[in-house]
């Protein structure tokens, strides 16, 4: 058996001969570092791409039937530029609320505030495309004043009207 | 020095001041016109028209509380001070007259802190009062 002995006894002074006493440390190191640092690599991942209509919006748009379009900061319903209206009128045979929530929103272009009217369009069933929900800075229904939580075709003069969509017109500048 | 503080002092009682955040038309605006509409005419049967009403109400004593205590008013998130400039903006604009006391910050702490339950009795009582 005394082979043995003298193999592991060389094979162990060459290692600790060759090695530092510290190696050991470093490489597992090397490996703990590595393992948490393999997810902060660029790869594409497909559900960061994922766009759809509710959540944060960092970047307001310029595109009326987007609800990023930089008026629609607060709105909550169907934008009206895809039902066949525009961000200010109302689609043909639908009429617009005279009461309405108003809320402001940063103009990206010239990063103003503007005091933005979303006036529902009544007098047709839902119009179903465009379904925004950004609601920022709208309060829950108990605090009830700024809240945009109610179907605003209930309060035009004619009652039951069905809600068909929202339009977002500017009424001023927020100063 | 002493002049001069006199000076701000008598401007401060010329105009209704108040420091606030948005300009009281724009607080108009956010708060307020969505139901009141933009000329403060309302929808007859389901908003009260406010525009010939204020100022009769800003001259009765009752009539002050119930601008302050009635719930858009004192529900609103505005402070004291951004409410009483509302109010006097309000008054002034709609009525087209400075001939009323102006509402300060302290007054409208007064009355906001008291809730107003029947609001359209009060408003009944009022128009009858002030008719």
């Amino acid at each position: 058996m005394k082979w043995l002995d003298t193999l592991t006894e060389r094979s162990t002074r060459n290692l600790a001969r060759r090695t530092s006493r510290r190696s050991l440390l470093g490489s597992l190191s090397a490996a703990i570092v590595g393992a948490a640092l393999m997810p902060l690599l660029p790869i594409a991942r497909g559900a960061a791409a994922d766009n759809g209509s509710t959540g944060t919006h960092p970047k307001p748009n310029d595109d009326p039937t987007s609800c990023d379009y930089w008026r629609h900061c607060a709105i909550d319903g169907f934008a009206c530029s895809c039902c066949g209206g525009s961000q200010s009128e109302c689609p043909p045979g639908t009429e617009m609320s005279i009461v309405t929530w108003i809320g402001t929103c940063q103009n990206p272009v010239d990063g103003k505030h503007y005091a933005i009217s979303y006036n529902d369009c009544c007098g047709k069933s839902a119009c179903g495309r465009c379904q925004c929900n950004r609601n920022e800075r709208d309060t829950p229904l108990y605090v009830p004043f700024q809240s945009n939580d109610y179907n605003w075709c209930s309060g035009s003069t004619k009652a039951n009207v069905p809600y068909h969509c929202s339009t977002a017109r500017v009424i001023g500048e927020a100063k | 020095m002493r002049s001069r503080v006199a000076l701000v002092g008598t401007l401060l009682i010329l105009t209704c001041s108040s420091a606030w955040s948005f300009e009281p038309s724009m607080n108009y605006a956010l708060q307020c016109m969505g139901c009141h509409t933009p000329d403060g005419s309302g929808t007859p049967g389901r908003v009260p028209a406010i525009r010939d009403t204020l100022l009769s109400f800003a001259r009765l004593p009752d009539g002050r509380k119930f601008l302050v205590q009635v719930p858009g008013s004192s529900q609103s998130m505005l402070t004291d001070a951004e409410l009483a400039a509302l109010l006097n903006w309000m008054i002034e604009t709609f009525s087209g007259t400075k001939a009323f006391s102006c509402f300060t910050a302290a007054e409208v702490a007064r009355y906001r802190s008291q809730t107003l339950v029947h609001v359209r009795a009060e408003r009944e009582r009022l128009l009858h009062t002030s008719r």
